[in-house]
């Protein structure tokens, strides 16, 4: 009997009910491929985020003036403070842009119109997700990271780097925590639909705050410390600002920073598809997926 | 006769004349209010930002520069009251950028959900809608601006009704047909460039950047400060920190600076008109206004 094209007999295709690891990387890599095209098709957005990111380094910098001497900014040059603004940026860029890509990205097509149909093909809705923060995040704030505290550091003529191996480790381990909360996120906007976009500004400004990114920890008055202390991101800023910049963390001893900075990079990402899941089959059951 | 009378009727839709345009101007406005009214949350979050904007510098300020953070700022800025001089800027900051933020997020909204074509349908200027959708912004900004600004003062234990809030009310009212002319030209350029995020962003911090968010505007270099002045939310923030804090006026005088900005007042709704206009033409021509 004829079995068809050789297509449909493809050990790995997204039409099998089951498809494999391999399937689904497959998948993923398109998606990724796709995000890609799209991002080539929107140059101004691309090169704007740049010229906001010199922007906003350079507002903080002549903030950071008014509080010094007059005798300027030269004292601030590979100075701590230098460093708590610029590394803080760093977390913050990868913070917001997982937050916007993905409850934004999903936003955006329950607007459009297209989220159902885009449900009905047989790819992983995470692994669209994924794809959207991972071309943002690894890319476009990967590049922005580098330039941005390359830009700082010549305003300010230097920021300290004691070690940089250890902060790129503590790095990939908040990048990943910080994908878990963007999924978290892209669970709340299927439930929350019109209030998410600015749910996901204020809790991006709440943490902007609470986890100190453009100050020390110090700064922060005893009773929001102490709430900053229940937030396991404010360890990853602590760790990550802390190492690089040569000083003891602020909030608890570093080997113990370190536990909670692995074990919530492990957590956030498996948590989070866990609630996005929950929150699409539950949108499903109630035909609620693309309404908006 | 029913039916005669709406056709004769002075003011029906079908015949434009001042008084149907205001008439829609109003109605666009109410709307707009109507819908802003099922969001609470939103409204929180719009005062709760500010907070947020003027805490970064105050905390880092205070990390900084330690016991010395007043004397410090008040010789960078004439003025001690840091927190209140944050406050202020931020606030201002709130209204200005939402006056265009609303407009801009309009249009886009309506091009993606495939109403906008719709709109141009209707027997009435664009102008008044966008009018509309302006009017309803900056007075929910305002009220924001100054509900936070009394919770900021609150929070931090500063007087609220220091200076002179009266001529400081009048520099944020005379402020806002001027960002009216910004919000025509900031449309035109979400119809122009479509896909607008990046653009917007931008331009937020440019305008935090060019009106002095952070600090007086003295710190920039002639040729920036030159385009700092001609850029109306420069003399609005000023206008409003030199009748609370007394930080001085370009002009030396409130008046001066008050009759500069009523200059802007006329001037820039003109010119954003003129620039939204031709735009608006452009695309007619070529490509539509409904693609997004």
């Amino acid at each position: 009997m004829a079995t068809g094209s050789p297509a449909r007999l493809s050990p790995y295709g997204l039409g099998r009910p089951r498809p494999g690891a391999r399937a689904r990387l497959e998948a993923l890599a398109a998606m990724v491929r796709k995000q890609l095209l799209i991002m080539t098709r929107y140059p101004v957005e691309f090169v704007t985020s740049f010229v906001t990111m010199a922007i906003v380094l350079a507002m903080f910098t002549l903030a950071t003036g008014t509080f010094l001497p007059p005798e300027g900014l030269s004292q601030a040059a590979g100075s701590s403070a230098a460093g708590v603004v610029a590394y803080g940026f760093v977390l913050f860029l990868f913070l917001g842009d997982s937050l916007w890509f993905m409850s934004g990205g999903l936003r955006r097509e329950q607007v459009e119109g297209t989220l159902e149909a885009h449900y009905l093909t047989p790819a992983s809705p995470l692994a669209d997700l994924l794809a959207r923060v991972l071309t943002a995040l690894l890319l476009w704030d990967g590049l922005l990271a580098i330039v941005s505290v390359a830009f700082l550091g010549l305003m300010l003529g230097g920021l300290p780097l004691v070690d940089a191996g250890a902060g790129l480790v503590i790095l990939i381990f908040g990048f990943s925590a910080i994908i878990g909360i963007g999924l978290v996120f892209a669970a709340f906007t299927l439930v929350a639909k019109e209030s998410a976009e600015q749910a996901a500004s204020f809790v991006q400004f709440a943490l902007l705050v609470l986890c100190a990114m453009f100050f020390p920890f110090s700064a922060l008055p005893q009773p929001v410390l102490a709430v900053s202390r229940l937030i396991p991101l404010s360890y990853t800023v602590d760790l990550f600002r802390s190492t690089l910049i040569g000083h003891a963390p602020e909030l608890a001893p570093a080997a113990l920073e370190w536990w909670i900075v692995v074990a919530f990079g492990l957590l956030m990402p498996p948590v989070g598809g866990w609630l996005y899941r929950l929150a699409e089959r539950r949108a499903r059951e109630r035909g609620s997926l693309g309404e908006y | 006769v029913g039916a005669a009378g709406t056709v004769r009727a002075p003011y029906g839709l079908g015949r434009r004349s001042r008084r149907s345009e205001l008439a829609v101007l109003a109605a666009v406005a109410v709307a707009r209010l109507r819908i802003m009214s099922r969001y609470p949350g939103v409204l929180a979050f719009n005062v709760v930002l500010p907070l947020v904007i003027a805490s970064m510098p105050i905390l880092l300020g205070r990390s900084i520069a330690g016991d010395r953070t007043a004397e410090n700022f008040a010789l960078n800025t004439g003025t001690p009251e840091y927190v209140a001089y944050m406050l202020l800027g931020a606030n201002v900051y709130m209204v200005i950028t939402n006056s265009l933020w609303f407009v801009g997020n309009w249009m886009r909204r309506e091009q993606q959900t495939g109403t906008l074509e719709a709109l141009y349908l209707a027997p009435t200027g664009r102008v008044w809608l966008l009018a509309g959708v302006a009017l309803a912004g900056a007075g929910r900004s305002v009220l924001t601006a100054l509900l936070a600004f009394v919770i900021g003062c609150l929070i931090y234990g500063v007087n609220p009704l220091q200076g002179n809030v009266l001529l400081a009310l009048a520099f944020l009212a005379m402020g806002l047909p001027p960002m009216f002319g910004l919000s025509l030209a900031y449309g035109a350029a979400v119809l122009r460039f479509k896909e607008a995020q990046a653009l917007i962003n931008a331009a937020q911090w440019v305008i935090g950047f060019l009106m002095g968010l952070y600090f007086p505007v003295a710190v920039f270099p002639p040729l920036l400060r030159a385009i700092a002045l001609a850029f109306p939310p420069t003399w609005t923030n000023n206008g409003v920190r030199a009748a609370i804090l007394g930080v001085g006026y370009f002009f030396e005088s409130w008046y001066a600076d008050l009759a500069m900005l009523g200059v802007f007042a006329v001037l820039a709704p003109l010119v954003g008109y003129r620039i939204f206009a031709a735009v608006e033409r452009a695309l007619k021509r070529d490509e539509g206004i409904g693609e997004f």
